[in-house]
């Protein structure tokens, strides 16, 4: 019925516009026009500084990218922000770390090469796994329970698998030593480190890899036709259960992915660093437009590109980090909750 | 006492009889006053040994400290059990009235000298204003701030609106921590407004009338904490049957038709949001004069965490089962699972570390009660219902109908 | 604020002017102009996707119209929020009922005189006189529309517990606590059976006599429509195709192609 469409006719009346409706509009703009002046400045001032913020806010926003996706792909299926996202990358990190001291890798030769195929394979299919049996034993139970009732869950398995990873990792953040080379080049005045080029070509095929199999294969077909409508699917005949471990699979993996390459780049590890890339990998979902791939990935290098410019030109520094990034997220969620390349919806009646 | 107020709405009302709401107040009544008169003066009369188990198993110290949590979980009760929203930030609002404590009754503004009805040591430079009325200012603070964090974020879906609160769970406390150099970039310099890492400490004692509360005076200290816990409860049981607490009610159950029957969506859940983080100001008032400061790193997610974890085993929305379930809680937290650890490794030889499990604990009650006992243990009846699968499907009730027409 | 019938000329509690409203590329209701006069009985007719309940969720403010303008009264509603046209007495059930299904009947209706209240937080912690006074009258008003649809056994029970007849019934008591001067009925006879149905539209004739207002009826049972209706419109894929009163509608070449086609055997029988 015409009425339980997608409803876009609030948007495009702009007859009779209240003040606060003006005002959260027009604010938008003026902070996006300062914010865009602040880096234009900034850009004039020493463009090679500039650069050089904005590849490491490129490295670390193909990581969210990675993790935003696995975000993404959950609540585009069973509208359910999966809190424990993060931590399992955080989990990544940690296995990674543990694989790799127990193969004794380093960089530099073939055999270390390899073993890093290995500890991606190993750490993409453990993280997979546990994503698979998070779902199954938290939320599948809740598929039709209230909304509250999987966001308190998911926020309980969050903390649990947080607490699990303080008790074999204890509570100070760990060093380890990066099995990538330390080389770096010059492109002018912007250095460029070979890391990067690795994460980029571990992260670039995985993403193309991921759209593929969601737009082109008979599993995302099913994706997204559970993603529609979950009884509809299943009366055409899709395994609702398993599309939906499927997808979780899939997300699992993405983390994995991302943590190998957190701990191979940054080279720290601690039990509550899933929480706070958690939420900016999400801030990044929500910023492309949730349930969206494709802005996942926009967000998450938009959200790394603002974090290396705060951090690196500096706005506010390393210290306020964090709060820049959630008050994009605030921000972003009052003036534009549909994101860049979302669609805005509403209630059903 | 205010126990005639306390009662439910007519529908619960038993003639010639105490109505629930009643009898609970009077429990807790009677358990306070009998707390405080144990602790001052039964206990010291006892021997030794007495002393040293409730000492090492219920010190009157941790008893303090649940009525904070139980202040905080009924403000956290309030949003999430009577509204439906899901706040995962509300550290913040016990950040917020803790810092005011920090700001109002200590040496941290040391070029001023204020003192209104204050407590400080003689001669000592800073704000120092009597904790009543800072609790007063912390209220007022507390319901400002979340009005403010509310009115942009209540517009959005429930669980767009749990992570924007967690995200003001994490900016709040991270100014407090850096708010030491504000309006400098380097870390040096600036006006110091929060102290940093360090926090504020101490701030000047509770005073009742004339008297100030020395640092043992723990017992004086619950009765003052107790008094402000029977406050918070007197004001959810109150607004639960009123105008508001039917509107707070309605939006959980169906936003939309609420909204349709005349209830204004923002302003109904901005009030549950200040009236909560009210509560939670209070909560923190009283926790900087338990800790007898402000330190930032005490205010971190584990502790909205925990709250929920509290408002979820007693039930949502049941003012009487949070509050129970933030007394065992807390309780376990602060000291009870420490105990039942040394004992079980005494008794059976094995060196456990008990404590180090309390938040996964917390993290397993969130996962476990909501997959088996979403209505908490001890459920109010509708959130019982609201919480469990339907019984039976609209299809059924239009058949059972149409059957008992044609019968 | 009700003229009595007959007396003075009819003002129209209701006027929908050239209403559009377009999701995306597609039009779900286009350029329709509608009236609903002080306490007549209208209902608005179509086959499946006619832009019926779009229609209805533009009059109650759930959705603002691309194009077009609503009147309330003299007030013009055209993009106000619902809670602020539902106070001032545009009232309304649902299709799928959406009971508060955890409060009590009474509570339901209760909920609905929210904009009729003042209590505040204060006046409500401390039970100031004023406050009590306003709980009392309204949970008497309460008790009298229970009364008034004939389920004030129900009154202690929550919404949820009720019988699918009685939740109906709890709907229109929830609406009618709003005062409403033009009450929107969406499909109320949906699953009700033919006897259910006749003592229905005796109802809603009572419903507008007594509580002196205008009644807006979506509905599918065209026997239900051609009894109660004193002015029919008839939507077909989001335009107006006909309006006029029952007879002309049941003559209307137009609709019974639109509309009627396949069961216009039925409908002209009734």
């Amino acid at each position: 019925m015409a009425g339980t469409l997608v409803a876009r006719a609030r948007v495009t009346r702009r007859r009779k516009m209240s003040p606060s409706a003006f005002l959260q509009k027009y604010l938008g703009y003026l902070m996006l026009a300062l914010v865009a002046y602040w880096m234009l400045t900034k850009f004039i001032k020493s463009p090679s500084q500039f650069f050089s913020a904005a590849l490491d806010g490129l490295e670390n926003g193909t990581l969210y990218a990675l993790i935003a996706l696995g975000y993404t792909l959950v609540y585009g299926i069973i509208e359910l922000i999966n809190f424990a996202h993060g931590d399992l990358f955080m989990l990544g990190t940690m296995m990674s770390a543990l694989v790799l001291s127990k193969l004794g890798v380093d960089h530099s030769s073939l055999t270390g090469w390899l073993g890093l195929v290995f500890t991606l394979v190993v750490v993409m299919a453990a993280c997979a796994t546990l994503n698979v049996i998070i779902e199954f034993l938290a939320y599948r139970r809740l598929r039709r329970a209230p909304k509250l009732a999987p966001l308190i869950t998911a926020v309980g398995v969050s903390f649990i698998l947080q607490n699990i990873a303080l008790h074999f990792h204890g509570s100070t953040p760990k060093q380890h030593p990066s099995a990538l080379p330390a080389a770096s080049f010059n492109i002018g005045s912007v250095q460029i480190n070979q890391a990067f080029l690795v994460v980029i070509a571990v992260t670039a095929p995985l993403l193309l890899l991921m759209t593929f199999i969601v737009q082109r294969t008979r599993q995302g077909k099913a994706m997204r036709a559970t993603a529609q409508d979950q009884d509809a699917a299943r009366l055409m005949g899709v395994n609702v259960n398993r599309t939906i471990s499927f997808t979780f699979a899939l997300g699992g993996a993405l983390a994995g992915a991302a943590g190998l390459m957190y701990e191979q780049t940054v080279g720290t590890t601690s039990y509550n660093l899933g929480q706070q890339l958690g939420l900016i990998a999400f801030t990044a979902a929500v910023l492309g437009g949730i349930g969206n791939l494709v802005g996942a990935v926009l967000g998450g290098l938009l959200i790394g590109l603002i974090q290396g410019l705060n951090d690196g030109l500096p706005l506010l520094g390393q210290l306020w980090s964090q709060s820049v990034v959630f008050t994009v997220l605030i921000l972003l969620m009052v003036f534009k909750p549909e994101g860049i390349l979302g669609k805005p919806t509403t209630e059903k009646v | 006492m205010a126990t005639a107020e306390l009662v439910g709405p007519p529908e619960t009302r038993e003639h010639g009889r105490l109505t629930h709401n009643a009898r609970w107040a009077i429990g807790f009544g009677t358990a306070a006053v009998l707390i405080f008169v144990t602790y001052h003066w039964v206990l010291p009369s006892l021997n030794a040994n007495i002393n040293t188990f409730v000492n090492s198993w219920l010190p009157l110290s941790v008893v303090d400290e649940c009525m904070v949590w139980m202040i905080c979980a009924l403000g956290l009760n309030i949003v999430v059990g009577f509204a439906g929203l899901l706040d995962l930030g509300y550290v913040a609002f016990w950040a917020i009235g803790g810092y005011t404590a920090g700001w109002l009754i200590s040496g941290q503004f040391y070029n001023l000298k204020i003192d209104i009805f204050g407590s400080p040591a003689a001669g000592t430079p800073g704000i120092h204003i009597n904790f009543w009325l800072v609790l007063v200012a912390a209220a007022i603070l507390t319901a400002l701030m979340g009005i403010l964090i509310g009115a942009p974020t209540l517009r959005l879906k429930s669980d767009y609106l749990a992570l924007v609160t967690l995200g003001f769970g994490e900016i709040i406390p991270q100014f407090f921590k850096n708010g030491d150099h504000l309006g400098t970039l380097s870390g040096s310099g600036g006006f110091d407004f929060t102290h940093g890492e360090r926090g504020i400490t101490p701030v000047d004692p509770i005073t009742i009338g004339p008297w100030k509360l020395g640092p043992f005076d723990l017992d004086w200290q619950f009765a003052v904490f107790a008094a402000i816990a029977a406050f918070v409860i007197f004001v959810c049981l109150r607004l639960r049957v009123g105008r508001l607490g039917r509107a707070w009610l309605a939006i959980r159950e169906d936003e939309l038709a609420a909204s349709m029957m005349g209830v204004p969506l923002m302003r109904t859940k901005l009030a549950a949001y200040a009236v909560g983080a009210v509560a939670g100001g209070l909560g923190g008032v009283a926790f900087a004069e338990h800790v007898g400061g402000v330190l930032p790193d005490s205010f971190d997610f584990s502790i909205s965490i925990t709250l929920l974890a509290m408002v979820v085993l007693g039930g949502m929305g049941n003012v009487w089962g949070v509050m129970i379930g933030a007394l065992v809680l807390s309780w376990i937290n602060a000291n009870g699972l420490k105990q039942v650890g040394s004992t079980f490794n005494s008794t059976f030889g094995t060196s456990w570390d008990f404590p180090s499990y309390n938040y996964l604990m917390f993290g397993l009650i969130l996962v476990l009660m909501m997959l088996f006992r979403r209505e908490g243990l001890l459920p109010e009846s509708r959130t019982k219902l609201l919480l469990r699968e339907p019984s039976r499907t609209d299809v059924e009730s239009v058949g059972a109908d149409l059957e008992g027409e044609s019968a | 604020m009700s003229a009595d019938l007959g007396t003075g000329p009819v003002s129209n509690a209701l006027t929908a002017d050239n209403i559009s409203v377009v999701f995306g590329g597609l039009v779900a209701v286009n350029d329709v102009s509608f009236t609903i006069p002080d306490q007549s009985i209208v209902s608005l007719i179509g086959p499946n996707g006619a832009g019926k309940t779009t229609f209805f969720n533009v009059l109650t403010g759930l959705y603002t119209p691309t194009s077009g303008d609503v009147r309330f009264g003299d007030r013009d509603i055209t993009g106000q929020p619902p809670h602020k046209i539902a106070s001032w007495g545009m009232a309304r059930t649902f299709q799928n009922i959406r009971l508060f299904g955890l409060m009590t009947a009474e509570e339901n209706v209760m909920v609905a005189m929210h904009s009729h209240m003042r209590a505040g937080i204060f006046s409500t912690v401390f039970g100031l006189p004023k406050q009590r006074r306003e709980e009392k009258e309204a949970r008497e008003v309460a008790v009298d529309l229970l009364d008034f649809v004939g389920i004030n056994h129900t009154r202690g029970e929550y919404a949820r517990n009720l019988s699918y007849g009685d939740q109906r019934r709890l709907e229109v008591a929830r609406a009618l606590a709003l005062k409403p001067r033009v009450l929107l009925l969406d499909e109320p006879t949906a699953g009700m059976n033919p006897q259910e149905s006749a003592r229905f539209v005796e109802f809603v004739h009572r419903v507008r006599t007594e509580k002196k207002l205008a009644v807006l009826l979506i509905e599918h049972d065209m026997s239900v429509v051609m009894r109660v209706s004193e002015r029919i419109t008839v939507l077909d894929r989001g335009e107006k195709i006909a309006e006029g009163g029952p007879a002309d509608i049941k003559s209307n070449q137009r609709v019974i192609e639109a509309y009627l086609g396949k069961s216009g055997a039925e409908a002209s029988e009734v």
